[in-house]
């Protein structure tokens, strides 16, 4: 395939630029992730993580089953704030500008 | 890689924090150094963070001043390694209360006194500034000082300009035990043995563990947050918001959530609810966002809150770099560390970050 092939289309990344991110050493579908975005768009690698995965497979010399898929996380499937937001009891989210004046708070 | 070679200077870590010590000593080109991690750059907490580069309400006004000079440097470090997309946004954090007024003056006042400049706003002066912000704030303390950086970007370009000045990395390659024979430390890891004259321990999470290795207790707690990210929107908040920004491609971040869990960096349904609420307590038109994903990060948090930073008393050799907000404080820490190991002293006085502040006995047993 040609090297400019869009693989993840959410971000625009390349075979090239995939292949780049291995050569400098990294692994996993997250490695690759961090590096160039691959993953982080809109589908969150619905469409981009199986081809990805196989290119890391020919360049580690891998069997496929043994290349790891991405975390998957809270939610899913986007969802509206507003939905997510109902339900919601009290808090373990801070303030920061609470942060900054309460003396002798250890979180800053 | 010899394997046999002695290093001058071996780090561990690779985060925000180590990669930065590995650029700025690499620069003065006096050192063979060698940077390791366990995982690829970006695995700990340095690829999971806000990224806010934030100082106004770091307080008390000492601990501000520091992340004031390490923003400071921000704009010449993009000269040297590249684009790491630092934006001086500004930053503006709000309060509900009118209370919180008096305390957010004071709080103006004393951070003054170190030359971090901070207006304190009205609620209408608050809107013209963010327009979507919620109409039910008191106010908001503000400084132009804050921004954010793009973290991905920033350890990246750390570790590519240390490279080109002859860095060497050894990355998936885990630190196992650390000997000090005479005056050459021998790190034992899954790809074999390494020596080196100095060490510098920059393990974030992992610092405790670390320390253990050479006896020595570093006193860090583990504080996870869990941050929701939204779709793409079109460009609505021009400032860093404390516990919201929207990026560059129009996602929001937010959160602000803090619990400790050890080190377990799942997200779950409650905080990324109480987040959602947050968001919408912030900026009410979040509502009808669609929110695409969330992540979790686990925050380092020196037991007083304070970085730790500089010599490991009784290892000589050894030194210690854990911190919260690393990546506000990496471009000063860098510079500073470069000093000490290589001038034997610094620019600023550390002994207020020294680690052994926390006690004498912090010392097992060597
Ligand atoms: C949700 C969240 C939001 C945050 N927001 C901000 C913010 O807005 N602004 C800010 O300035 N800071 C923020 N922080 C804090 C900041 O992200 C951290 O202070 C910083 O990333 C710490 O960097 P580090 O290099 O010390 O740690 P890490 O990035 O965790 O790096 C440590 C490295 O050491 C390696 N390692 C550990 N043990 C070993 C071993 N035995 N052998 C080999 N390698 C080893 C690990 O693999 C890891 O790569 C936030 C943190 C979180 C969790
Ligand atoms: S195709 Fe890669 S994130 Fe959608």
């Amino acid at each position: 395939m040609d090297k400019s092939t869009i693989v993840c289309r959410c971000e625009e990344i390349n075979i090239d630029e995939i292949e780049n991110a291995l050569k400098n050493g990294a692994q996993t579908f997250d490695d690759i992730k961090r590096l160039t975005r691959t993953g982080m768009g809109s589908c969150q690698s619905k469409v981009c993580l199986h081809p990805v995965r196989e290119i890391i497979a020919d360049y580690h010399n891998k069997d496929l089953q043994d290349v790891g898929i991405s975390r998957m996380r809270i939610p899913l499937k986007p969802i509206r704030m507003g939905t997510l937001a109902t339900e919601s009891k009290d808090s373990n989210v801070a303030s920061v500008f609470g942060e900054s004046v309460e003396e002798g708070d250890e979180n800053r | 890689m010899r394997i046999d070679k002695t290093h001058d200077v071996i780090i561990v870590g690779s985060g925000v924090v180590g990669s930065s010590i590995a650029y700025h000593l690499s620069e003065r080109k006096k050192h063979s150094i060698l940077l390791i991690d366990k995982g690829f750059p970006l695995s700990g907490t340095s690829g999971s963070t806000q990224a806010w580069v934030w100082v106004h309400s770091k307080v008390p006004s000492w601990y501000g001043e520091l992340s004031l000079y390490s923003a400071e440097l921000y704009p010449f470090l993009e000269r040297k390694i590249g684009d790491v997309e630092y934006k001086r946004t500004g930053g503006i954090a709000p309060f509900f209360t009118e209370a919180e007024k008096e305390k957010a003056l004071k709080l103006a006042e004393k951070q003054a006194e170190v030359g971090i400049d901070i207006e304190v706003l009205s609620r209408d002066e608050v809107l013209e500034k963010e327009p979507y912000l919620s109409p039910n704030i008191a106010g908001a303390t503000f400084s132009k000082i804050d921004g954010n950086v793009n973290p991905f970007r920033l350890v990246e370009l750390y570790i590519k300009s240390a490279k080109k000045n002859d860095v060497q990395t050894s990355f998936y390659n885990q630190v196992i035990s650390i000997q000090k024979n005479g005056d050459i430390f021998h790190l034992e890891t899954l790809k074999g043995t390494f020596k080196t004259k100095k060490l510098v321990i920059a393990g974030g999470p992992w610092s405790k563990e670390l320390g253990e290795m050479l006896n020595v207790n570093i006193p860090i707690k583990q504080v996870r947050g869990q941050i929701l990210i939204t779709e793409p929107l079109q460009p609505f908040l021009k400032h860093t918001i404390g516990g919201v920004r929207q990026a560059d491609n129009g996602e929001v971040l937010i959160g602000y959530s803090k619990e400790e869990v050890g080190y377990d960096r799942r997200t779950t349904l409650d905080i990324v609810q109480q987040t959602a609420k947050m968001a919408i307590d912030f900026i009410p038109h979040l509502r009808r966002a669609n929110v695409v994903r969330s992540f979790a990060g686990i925050r380092v948090i020196p037991l007083d809150g304070f970085p730790i930073i500089g010599e490991i008393p009784e290892v000589e050799g050894a030194y210690i770099a854990a911190m919260h907000s690393g990546v506000t404080l990496s471009p000063l820490v860098g510079t500073l560390l470069t000093e000490l190991l290589i001038d034997g002293e610094t620019s600023i006085d550390l002994s207020r970050y020294s680690l052994e502040r926390f006690n004498e006995s912090n010392i097992k047993s060597i």
